[in-house]
């Protein structure tokens, strides 16, 4: 990032987040209809979580995304307008496999540190039994004193 | 000479033949000492021996009974074999075995003797005894009335035992030169022949008067006559004598030694008496000079009233008095110039207080003024040659006479006073031997630590002292090779086991017994900084002497050190090591030898691997420590390392889904 970018800080992404969207509201109005209503838990997602990166919202989103895909890309195709939108939307299998998508991405992004922070104080926890055995040995063997509180 | 073990029970032979039979004692026989019969056993029924006791802290002279190794001659008590065994009440003691008396002593039965039975009987066959004594460069020193023995009448008389204390140490003052009689009993020193001759020459008044002479006065009382009047005139005063026998005293009790005749003169009388030795004779003041709580009329009594008092013969010399008064009313113009210089020098050697100084000032007056006197020094009279046994005789002494007399005696050693007085009298002395004495003697003094010091100095010249450690109770220790057996007996006593076997006394013996192969572990066993230091240091030494005396295994005093090697062991950091050290010096304890356990614990090798894995343990430990540490409190940084991971493999396993969902719509 440039100073001058730096310096605007996030206000300009924001500002150009919000043209994109206008952007595509005013050309795609009904793939943004659909998009919004198969996104609806990523787009709330992204605008609850307070988290620096908002890493579970984007999660959620791509997920999301990844199911939303095919359907938008059928509907640009179609050339329907947002009647088609929301016809497709209504599906609610469509809908279902968005949202739960999305759920379950942001699910996974809320336990994958947990489970890595498992692994990492097993790991630590089995290197301090392993040190304290040789400082054990070493205790025995030159009759060093043993660690306070140890 | 015959010189036998230590005693290890009440049957132990003196040279290994003769038995002291301590149910016999022989009273008078032993010159003023505990006398008992004594029997040779190669020839149990043969009787006429006797062994003499010396007291503790008077061991025999060591010189004499060396020189006298085969002696032959049948009118003196020549020692046969000397060496310790028990006393009467079971004490150990040196004993000095030789042949009994052959009948009492002329003091038995007091009696006018006539001047042929003098002559033939008491003179001739003594003086014969002196000259052998001066050809082997030694006295005899105990020559009184009770010393002297003779079968019966018209026999010869034979000189009895005076090897089983310090020279002279018994003598009463009657029977002393002036010079030595005021010394104290201990510090008479070896004297020369000529004292003999003096000794002898006061047995024949005595014989000849039938009497003792001056009988009823104490013996500073006998000094002090004997100064101030001459010794003939002293003993024999109005008296007569047998012409030949006052012809031949007049020389023997001549004031200066040089003056007597020799022994090998007196053997025969008449050469003797015709002997002429013209001495000059005492200056007597006009007026007496106050001092000491007595009046002094000449140098001599003046001299010997300094060494009395010396604080008030220091105030008297430093105020003048004594000058004025040897100026004036002596009129001795030789030596009033020389006590001046003396009084000069006091100025020179310290300030108004000090008490060294005037200590220096008295001991030069009295050398000056009379130039036979012996070494004064602070109110103790000795002769440098006595200086051992005065030690010896301080050690025993008890307080607080003995530690005064030692305080006395270390001071004298340590201001070199010897030297200095051997300088003012160099016509009466080896001034340059003399010197080089005492700067040997101070040397030891100021070595530090346990090698040096009185006790190093005390044994250094005592031969025959026994070590007076209390480790060694009940044991008699004088030489090197009866230590080690000595230990191995206290090691099993359980409370001499609780210190270390090298005390203070023990330290001081080995240094003084030994070459100096050791003074350093002596000497740094007094400030060894750690026991395991200490221990070492002993056990080294102990090693050492047993190689050296070549003795037999020691288990009990190997047990003993193994005990008090703990501290060393524990000064090894690996445990098993310290583990296999322990068994092994168990087993090396085990068969008493000391060598092995000294190789076990002073391999340096050994220690320095030791000491490098301690220190490389140590690191190793603090490594560990400090990775335990960063391990407990890294609980907050693999949180965020753990929330991180998590996010960043949860985006990208959705970015491949969409990457995947984007290629397959593409594709279909």
């Amino acid at each position: 990032m440039s100073a001058g970018a730096a310096r605007r800080g996030p206000g300009g992404s924001v500002w150009l987040q919000g043209l994109v969207c206008g952007a595509a509201v005013a050309l795609a109005t009904p793939c943004t209809v659909l998009a919004g209503l198969l996104l609806a838990p990523g787009i709330t997602a992204l605008l609850l979580e307070r988290e620096p990166g908002r890493p579970a919202a984007r999660v959620a989103l791509l997920c999301g995304a990844a199911m939303a895909a095919s359907p938008l890309v059928a509907l640009w195709q179609a050339g329907q307008g947002v009647g088609g939108a929301i016809t497709a939307a209504s599906d609610s299998t469509l809908l279902g496999g968005c949202w739960a998508a999305q759920g379950a991405g942001w699910l996974a992004a809320m336990l994958a540190p947990l489970f890595v922070r498992l692994a990492l104080e097993a790991h630590a926890r089995a290197t301090m039994a392993r040190l304290r055995a040789e400082r054990s040995r070493y205790e025995a063997e030159w009759g060093i004193p043993p660690a306070e509180g140890g | 000479m015959a010189v036998s073990p230590p005693p290890d029970d009440a049957n132990i032979l003196i040279g290994g033949v003769y038995a002291v039979d301590v149910a016999r004692p022989l009273p008078g026989a032993g010159g003023g000492l505990p006398a008992f019969a004594a029997t040779d056993r190669r020839f149990p029924g043969r009787g006429g021996l006797m062994a003499v006791q010396s007291a503790p802290g008077a061991p025999p002279r060591a010189m004499a009974l060396n020189a006298l190794a085969g002696w032959t001659g049948a009118e003196m008590l020549a020692p046969l074999a000397y060496g310790p065994a028990r006393g009467a009440q079971g004490e150990p003691a040196w004993f000095v075995v030789s042949a009994a008396p052959p009948g009492p002593s002329v003091a038995a039965t007091l009696r006018p003797w006539g001047e042929l039975e003098l002559l033939e009987c008491v003179l001739r066959p003594a003086a014969t005894v002196l000259a052998a004594l001066q050809q082997r460069r030694i006295t005899h020193r105990a020559i009184r009335i009770d010393n002297i023995f003779r079968l019966g009448p018209g026999a010869s008389v034979v000189l009895g035992n005076a090897w089983s204390a310090p020279p002279a140490q018994h003598q009463p003052t009657l029977f002393e030169p002036p010079y030595s009689a005021m010394c104290l009993p201990s510090g008479r020193g070896d004297g020369t022949i000529a004292d003999d001759i003096y000794a002898l020459g006061v047995v024949l008044v005595v014989l000849a008067l039938g009497r003792l002479p001056l009988e009823g006065l104490d013996a500073t009382a006998i000094l002090r006559r004997k100064l101030s009047l001459g010794s003939q005139a002293a003993l024999v005063g109005d008296d007569r004598l047998p012409p030949a026998i006052s012809d031949l005293v007049r020389g023997m009790l001549a004031e200066d030694p040089e003056h007597r005749p020799p022994p090998a003169l007196l053997a025969e009388p008449a050469l003797a008496r015709a002997r002429r030795v013209a001495a000059r004779p005492l200056r007597r003041g006009q007026h007496p000079l106050d001092l000491a709580g007595g009046q002094v009329w000449d140098a001599r009594t003046l001299a010997h009233a300094i060494a009395t008092d010396p604080e008030a013969g220091a105030r008297l010399l430093r105020s003048g008095t004594v000058d004025r008064w040897m100026r004036r009313s002596l009129g001795d113009s030789a030596v009033a110039p020389r006590l001046d210089d003396v009084v000069r020098q006091r100025g020179l050697d310290g300030t108004a207080d000090d008490v060294g100084a005037d200590a220096l000032l008295t001991m030069r007056a009295v050398a000056v003024l009379d130039p036979l006197a012996p070494l004064c020094w602070r109110g103790v009279a000795l002769w440098p040659d006595g200086l051992g046994a005065a030690l010896a005789a301080a050690e025993v002494m008890g307080e607080p006479l003995g530690n005064l007399l030692a305080e006395r005696l270390r001071d004298l050693i340590a201001s070199e006073a010897s030297g200095n007085w051997a300088a003012i009298r160099p016509e009466r002395s080896d001034a340059a031997m003399v010197r080089a004495e005492t700067r040997t003697r101070r040397a030891l003094l100021r070595l530090r630590g346990w090698s040096g010091g009185l006790p190093r100095l005390r044994y250094a010249l005592n031969p025959l002292l026994p070590c007076s450690s209390p480790m060694l109770a009940g044991r008699i220790v004088a030489r090197l090779h009866d230590l080690l057996p000595a230990l191995e007996a206290a090691a099993s006593r359980p409370e001499a086991r609780r210190e270390r076997p090298i005390d203070r006394e023990i330290a001081a013996f080995i240094a003084a017994r030994h070459d100096q192969r050791f003074d350093g572990e002596l000497e740094g066993l007094a400030d060894a900084t750690s026991p395991e230091r200490a221990m070492l240091m002993q056990l080294r030494v102990l090693a050492g002497l047993q190689r050296q005396v070549e003795g037999g295994a020691l288990p009990a005093l190997a047990g003993w050190l193994a005990e008090q090697a703990a501290p060393a062991l524990d000064a090894w950091h690996n445990r098993a090591r310290r583990a296999a050290l322990e068994h092994a010096m168990g087993e090396a304890a085990r068969f008493g030898q000391l060598a092995p356990m000294l190789a076990l614990l002073d391999n340096a090798a050994a220690r320095t691997a030791d000491g490098r894995g301690f220190q490389a343990a140590g690191e190793a430990v603090r490594r560990i420590d400090a990775e335990l540490a960063a391990l407990a409190g890294g609980g907050a940084e693999r949180h965020e390392t753990a929330r991180r991971i998590g996010h960043e493999a949860v985006l990208g396993v959705a970015m491949m889904a969409v990457t995947v969902a984007v290629v397959a719509m593409l594709v279909s």
